[in-house]
Order: structure tokens, then C-alpha cells, then sequence
């Protein structure tokens, strides 16, 4: 009976909060006819935002899994000076409102900030264009991977890293073959949901943007834009194409799962 | 091979695990560190597999001088008290993973790896296992695979920690006796890390009783039994 309520209650949190929105986007994005979705969808300025959203995605992607990986494995298997402060500050983009970042960025890698007016003479913009989106994407993003990696590291594999040592495996013949296996799955976890958060982030991309029509606008700020000129059907079209590539990534996310069994192995 | 262990001295934030530590160990022999729990013995056993770097001291392997030699380039055998096996490898890729990591000059083809693999796998008496993963096999096999991983690189010693720990007693008791048999067959000196006295005097040439971080006594069993030097070895073989 217990289980048959819980069951319930999970299945009706699941209808209310993700179910009945997702469709509700899909359906308002209809109701004008699948002709009006379409026009919506392949406006110039919506595209543009689409294509902007996904460069940013594939270049924080990379240098999320670096970073998450190198940082992880320090932090599991080095004791160092600094370590705990390293811990602490890996969570801080969590804990910090991307509004808040994106100022602090714009503060610090802006025309009249110590780095971005450093570089203002050699005609470097750091803000207002692609490479600032991409510097707050990855701030909002880097904590995922090592979040993931590091439990999983913490608990396995330093006996493995040990043994492959004394059978003659270099630095990164261990990784390779000992470490990076045991991880594979973590990473590609973390880093899905990076890029889904890499995505779908508003706030700090919103002020670090400068919300350029045609130019900055990335997918989440172009619906707001649309929907605040009271173009409904357009805002919602864009939306089913932020909601595609969420399900992409999901379903990246079980593919991998679906050809990556952990044969045989004991987590 | 002899391995001369020449007083080596390790500290923890200050704390001293091993306290001028000397031993030598003759070619072929097999030598057992007794010691109650925290004495110091797997620090030892790290020193010598170069897993650990000792502060003090030396250690010279026939001659020459080997302590500041990588733990990759000593070509000790070691077995985990875990095994440490690779679990997303098969039993075959974990006994041929030292000679797959090796390069340049030493690299081996891999028909000469997967032969070596066969005759180890024949050695410990497991040859149809070459397939399975270590999570599909007892806790005795693992071991036995751990010991085959360790002896593919024709170690030069062989360095067990505990390795007969995390076994029931009866299969404890047998595989002691292959262990022994194994490493007469190979003929390589070897030293066996145990708190169980009973398991260092089945196996051991010589049994060196350690203490805080130093050796207490060094010998046979009966010269253990019959002449132990202080109170602490006669209480302890007594317990
Ligand atoms: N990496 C380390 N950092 C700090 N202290 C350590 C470290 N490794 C070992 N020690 C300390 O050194 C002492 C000896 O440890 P060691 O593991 O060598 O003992 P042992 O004789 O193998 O004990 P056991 O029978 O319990 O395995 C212990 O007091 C332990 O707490
Ligand atoms: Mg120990």
C-alpha cells in the first residue's frame, strides 16, 4: 500500500512538473499549425540563436571534461597545499546566482575591469560577444564533471593506479587504462549535464551577452526576447528547440549507457 | 638477487613509522614481517616497491644502489591485500598488462604476451578463467590471479601484503601452501607481509618480527620459539 502511494506521489510530481509544461510548450507551439512553428522556427534571428547556443555548447564541453578530470584526480589522489580551498571553490559556482557571476565577469573581464581593460588596447573584447558567453558558460558549468568524477574516484581504483605502478605502466598509460575506464561513465554523466546547463543558461549570459539581435542572442535569452515583444508562437517554437536539444542529451545519455554495460564489474 | 635494506627510516607529520630499519634478503628466500597492527610492516613493504619514499636510508639490490629507482622500473612483483585487480579487464588482460605497458626496446608481440598469459594461467591452475572478469571470480581465484598479474614481469622479488587476508581459513590454509610452492617453483625471493603468526612460520625461511617501527627479532621459528630475544617477541608468539 506504502509503495502504491509513493508510486502514485512520484508519478504525479513527474505529470505536474515535467510532463504537463513540456507539453504544454509543445502544444501552444502548434496551435498556430505546424506552418506557423515552422516559420517561427526557421526565422533568421532564431537560427542564428540556435547556432550560437550550440558553438558555446561544443567548445565548454571539452574544456569541462579536461578541467573536470585534471581537477578530480588532483583532488583524489594529490595531498597539496590548497587542496580543501579547491574543493570549496569548485562549488561556489553552485552556490553563487549567475546573475551574480555574469556581473562579476563583466566587472573583471569588461572594458573598464583589471583584465578585459589590460586588453583593450590590443583591440581584444572579451565581453558583449562568443568568447564571454563561453568564459560564463563555463563557470556555471564547471563544477559537474569533477562533482561526478570525484566520489567515483575517491572510492576506487587508487589500489588499481598503485598496481599498474609497480607493473611498469607510465603516468598516463595508468590513466588510460586504469583510471580513465573506471570513470568513462561518471564523466559522461557530469558533462551531460553540464552541457544541458551550458544550454539552457540565462542569467549570467544575459548580462555578459550584451543582447546583440542577430549576434549574442543565444536560445534561452531570444524566447525571452520574443515573448516579451508578444510573439507567443515564436517564443514557443524556439522553445521546442531548446527542449530538443535537452532530449538530445538525454538520449545521448542512454545511448551511452545502452553501449557501455559495466561488464562484469562490480561498482 | 639479494636485496640489502640498509637502515631506512620513515616519518608521518613527525611521527615515526619505521625507525632505522635494516635487513638483507638472500637470493630465493622467503621472508615474512610479523607485527601486531601499525607496526610499520606495509610501510616497509612501500619502501621497498618504491611506492613510498623512505627519508632515510638505502636499499641496494645485488649491488646496486636502487633507492631513487621508480617504482615502474624496479620489476618488483606485488600482490595487494585487495588484489587491486582491474576490474573492467579479463583475467587474460590483467596477467598481460605489464608486458602490454612496456615500450620502446622492451616492447613483446602479442603472441609472445598471450603465451606467457596461457602458461601463468596454467601455473595457477586456471586456464579456462582467461575470459572472465575479476568480479566473477572467488575471493581464493582473485588472489591467484593477482599472483599471476605479479609474476608476469618476471619479477626479481615478489612482495605480498596480506595477501591471504580477506579469505576464509580453509582456503587461507591451501593457498598458503601453493603460494610457497609457487615461489620455490619460480625460485624468487620473496616477502610476505602478515599480523598471523601462524601463516609467517608455514611460509617463511625467516620471520622478522617488527614493532613500532623497528625490528625486534630476526630468525627461523624455532629461533623465535626457543630463544626470543625480548619480552615483547615472547609475549607476542605466545598470543
Ligand atoms: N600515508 C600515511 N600517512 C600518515 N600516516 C601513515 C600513512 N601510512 C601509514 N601511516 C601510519 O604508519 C603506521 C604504520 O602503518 P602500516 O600501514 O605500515 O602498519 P602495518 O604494520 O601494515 O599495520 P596493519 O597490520 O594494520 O596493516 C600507522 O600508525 C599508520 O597510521
Ligand atoms: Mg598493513
Amino acid at each position: 500500500m506504502t509503495r502504491r502511494i509513493l508510486i502514485g506521489l512520484a508519478v504525479l510530481f513527474a505529470a505536474l512538473v515535467i510532463v504537463l509544461p513540456v507539453a504544454a510548450i509543445v502544444s501552444r507551439a502548434f496551435a498556430d499549425g505546424a506552418g506557423a512553428w515552422w516559420a517561427a522556427v526557421s526565422e533568421p534571428e532564431t537560427l542564428q540563436a540556435v547556432r550560437l547556443t550550440v558553438i558555446t555548447a561544443l567548445i565548454v564541453l571539452p574544456l569541462n571534461i579536461v578541467f573536470g578530470l585534471c581537477a578530480a584526480w588532483a583532488i583524489a589522489r594529490f595531498r597539496f597545499p590548497g587542496r580543501r580551498a579547491l574543493l570549496i571553490l569548485i562549488e561556489i559556482p553552485f552556490a553563487v546566482s549567475p546573475i551574480i557571476a555574469g556581473l562579476c565577469f563583466l566587472l573583471v573581464y569588461g572594458a573598464y575591469g583589471p583584465i578585459g581593460g589590460a586588453l583593450q588596447p590590443w583591440g581584444v573584447q572579451l565581453m558583449f560577444n562568443l568568447t564571454g558567453i563561453v568564459l560564463v558558460s563555463l563557470f556555471v558549468t564547471c563544477p559537474f564533471v569533477v562533482r561526478e568524477v570525484l566520489p567515483v574516484l575517491s572510492v576506487t581504483g587508487e589500489d588499481e593506479e598503485k598496481a599498474a605502478l609497480t607493473l611498469g605502466a607510465s603516468g598516463w598509460q595508468i590513466f588510460r587504462f586504469v583510471t580513465f575506464p573506471n570513470i568513462t561513465w561518471a564523466m559522461v554523466y557530469g558533462a551531460i549535464l553540464a552541457t544541458a546547463r551550458a544550454i539552457g543558461e540565462f542569467g549570467a549570459v544575459a548580462v555578459v551577452s550584451g543582447a546583440i539581435r542577430g549576434q549574442t542572442m543565444t536560445l534561452p535569452l531570444q524566447i525571452e526576447l520574443l515573448y516579451n515583444d508578444y510573439n507567443t508562437t515564436g517564443a514557443f517554437a524556439a522553445a521546442t528547440l531548446l527542449t530538443a536539444l535537452a532530449l538530445v542529451t538525454l538520449v545521448l545519455r542512454g545511448l551511452i549507457a545502452a553501449i557501455h554495460p559495466a561488464r562484469g564489474a562490480t561498482p | 638477487m639479494t636485496l640489502d635494506i640498509a637502515s631506512i627510516s620513515k616519518s608521518y607529520e613527525g611521527t615515526p613509522v619505521l625507525r632505522d630499519v635494516s635487513l638483507t634478503i638472500a637470493d630465493g628466500e622467503f621472508v615474512a614481517l610479523l607485527g601486531p597492527s601499525g607496526s610499520g610492516k606495509t610501510t616497509l613493504l612501500n619502501v621497498i616497491s618504491g611506492l613510498v619514499t623512505p627519508d632515510e636510508g638505502r636499499l641496494t639490490l645485488d649491488g646496486t644502489d636502487i633507492t631513487a629507482t621508480p617504482a615502474g622500473e624496479r620489476r618488483f612483483g606485488m600482490v595487494f591485500q585487495s588484489y587491486a585487480l582491474f576490474r573492467h579487464m579479463t583475467v587474460a588482460q590483467n596477467v598481460a598488462f605489464g608486458l602490454r605497458v612496456r615500450t620502446g626496446r622492451d616492447r613483446t608481440s602479442r603472441k609472445s604476451r598471450d603465451a606467457r598469459v596461457e602458461e601463468l594461467l596454467a601455473l595457477i591452475e586456471m586456464e579456462s578463467f582467461g575470459d572472465r572478469y575479476p568480479a566473477q571470480l572467488s575471493g581464493g581465484q582473485q588472489q591467484r590471479v593477482a599472483m599471476a598479474r605479479a609474476l608476469a614481469i618476471d619479477p626479481r622479488l615478489l612482495l605480498l601484503d596480506e595477501p591471504f587476508s580477506a579469505l576464509d581459513a580453509q582456503v587461507r590454509q591451501s593457498l598458503r601452501g601453493s603460494v610457497r610452492e609457487l615461489q620455490q617453483r619460480v625460485g624468487i625471493a620473496s616477502i610476505l607481509v602478515t599480523h598471523d603468526q601462524a601463516e609467517a612460520f608455514a611460509v617463511a625461511d625467516r620471520v622478522v618480527l617488527m614493532r613500532d617501527g623497528r625490528i625486534e627479532q630476526v630468525g627461523t621459528a624455532s629461533d623465535l620459539r626457543e630463544r626470543p630475544t625480548t619480552d615483547f617477541v615472547r609475549d607476542f608468539l605466545a598470543s
